[in-house]
């Protein structure tokens, strides 16, 4: 029963919508329409499973005093500052979580402002360097297919500029002439096979040939 | 011949900090995905139609989305169109919907919210929350990120699906996009313009060429287009992008235009280094 009962919700799970999409039939549509909002539910629910996944690693880590583990503290900290302020807030302690009406910042307000959307952003902004680097690496005209791909790279990063176009209008026309016919097909063409894998791998889910999200094996 | 990436990263980060100090206010031209984004909304929805906007990025895209969210509101704004804005990405979504909502209506002090703009608040599980809208936007968002059901707010009162609103604007970081277009645009039909990041911008011209989309905002150069049609269409919009200190995607533009023109110069440099090296073994031998 142990290992029935989930086979059984996942197969009824997956089924269900998908019978709703081919039969416009009114039960089966709202038995679909009832699982949709209970998966809504149950997201929430897996991000409350996130917290508790973090806050496990981390405080494992502060025990065992591995490598690192004084940003594990932080993380935690971060974690447990910006949650209090938020739960608080979504009961309307402190103001809420938004603007107050006279522009003031509530605590949770001015945390994301100061704190979150410059560390996040600056985070993403070190990718700028590390791109820059490692296109001076990679590169490089070492045979046909690199030579190309150097080619479609340096007319997209030049097509897509104002200087691009001072210098000739056919650099922007270029630009847009690769990512609406070659990128495009070769997204369509990932698109479509990352699309048929997604498909086999739920059909798998589904039917209960594939077990490992219950911690199984194939077979077990 | 290596160099070291210490010498990259200063150049890089000379290319950023000068245009923003030393602002140089390059021309944009304006690309057929982004028009086509712009006559939608300018051509196809009138004064008093719904738009739904969805802040589907968080404080890591800001610099690329948050541009385009504001344009976008701006536009719908300045052509009387209303906006329902809701949120599905759980890093910041909502915060950012919230700082820009505020921002570009203080700058409208003729709009009412409840009546002219609503922000429904953020809602997990994006894709079941796409398709429950279909059947009823009520059960989705009971009430707004305030509290008050939707019921009592005037622009919500005969808003149930997709079919009462006339454009969804995906404002997105990461997958969220791919699925108004692939999901709601394929299986309701309500057309979806996206401003994805630049990263993820290539992948949407299959939506766009297939008809799924009906505009495409890629990245900052996507947004400083989009700027640059509302102010030529909007022109009081001009004041406001005028404003000092205002962080616009045309100002960004600068930077990012600068930061390419050093990158292709190290990519160039590093090719000549590479084919100069490999002919002179040949002539020694």
């Amino acid at each position: 029963m142990k290992r029935q009962i989930p086979l059984l919700l996942t197969f009824l799970a997956g089924a269900i919508p998908t019978i709703a999409f081919f039969v416009p039939q009114k039960h089966v549509g709202l038995v679909s329409t009832t699982l949709d909002s209970w998966l809504i539910i149950v997201a929430g629910f897996a991000l409350l499973l996130g917290v508790v996944n973090v806050v496990q690693m981390n405080t494992n880590k502060i025990k065992r005093q591995a490598s690192g583990w004084p940003y594990a503290i932080v993380l935690l900290a971060g974690l447990a500052i910006m949650g209090f302020f938020g739960v608080a807030g979504a009961f309307d302690k402190f103001g809420g979580i938004a603007t107050r009406p006279d522009g003031s910042s509530t605590p949770f307000d001015w945390l994301y402002k100061y704190g979150f959307l410059p560390l996040q952003g600056t985070m993403f902004a070190l990718l700028a360097f590390f791109m820059a680097s490692a296109s001076y690496r990679a590169f490089r005209a070492r045979n046909t297919e690199a030579t190309i791909l150097l080619i479609a790279a340096l007319l997209v990063m030049f097509g897509r500029i104002p200087f691009g176009e001072m210098v000739s209008k056919w650099f922007p026309l270029a630009t847009e002439w690769i990512m609406g016919k070659p990128n495009m097909a070769a997204q369509r063409g990932i698109m479509i096979g990352a699309a048929l894998g997604a498909a086999s791998m739920a059909l798998r889910v589904i039917l209960g040939i594939e077990r490992s999200y219950l911690g199984l094996g194939k077979g077990e | 011949m290596q160099i070291d990436r210490r010498i990259i990263y200063l150049f890089v980060a000379i290319g950023t900090i000068l245009p923003i100090i030393f602002v140089i206010g390059l021309p944009v031209s304006i690309t057929p995905p982004v028009q086509m984004a712009f006559d939608r909304i300018e051509n196809q929805l009138q004064k008093g139609d719904i738009a739904l906007v969805s802040f589907d990025y968080g404080p890591s895209s800001a610099p690329e989305n948050a541009p385009m969210a504001d344009a976008i509101l701006r536009h719908c704004f300045s052509k009387g169109i209303k906006v329902v804005v809701i949120a599905l990405y759980p890093l910041g979504g909502l915060s950012e919907a919230v700082n820009e909502v505020n921002k570009v209506v203080a700058e409208f002090p003729e709009l009412k919210y409840g009546v002219d703009y609503v922000n429904l608040g953020y809602k997990d599980g994006a894709q079941a929350a796409m398709k429950k809208m279909a059947e009823n936007i009520h059960e989705v968002f009971p009430t707004d990120m305030n509290g008050t059901p939707l019921d009592e707010l005037p622009i919500m009162k005969n808003i149930r699906t997709y079919r009462d609103m006339k454009l969804v604007v995906s404002l997105a970081t990461g997958i969220i996009g791919e699925w108004w277009a692939n999901l709601v645009n394929a299986q309701f039909g309500i057309p979806v313009i996206v401003g994805p990041t630049a990263v993820s911008a290539p992948k949407y011209y299959a939506y766009l060429e297939a008809k799924q989309m009906a505009g495409l905002l890629g990245g900052l150069k996507g947004a400083s287009e989009y700027e640059r049609l509302v102010v030529n269409s909007y022109p009081k919009l001009a004041e406001v992008y005028a404003t000092p200190g205002l962080y616009t995607a045309t100002k960004g533009m600068d930077v990012q235009s600068i930061v390419h023109l050093i990158m292709i110069a190290f990519i160039v440099f590093g090719n000549i280094v590479y084919f100069t090296s490999k002919r002179k073994p040949r002539k020694a031998s």
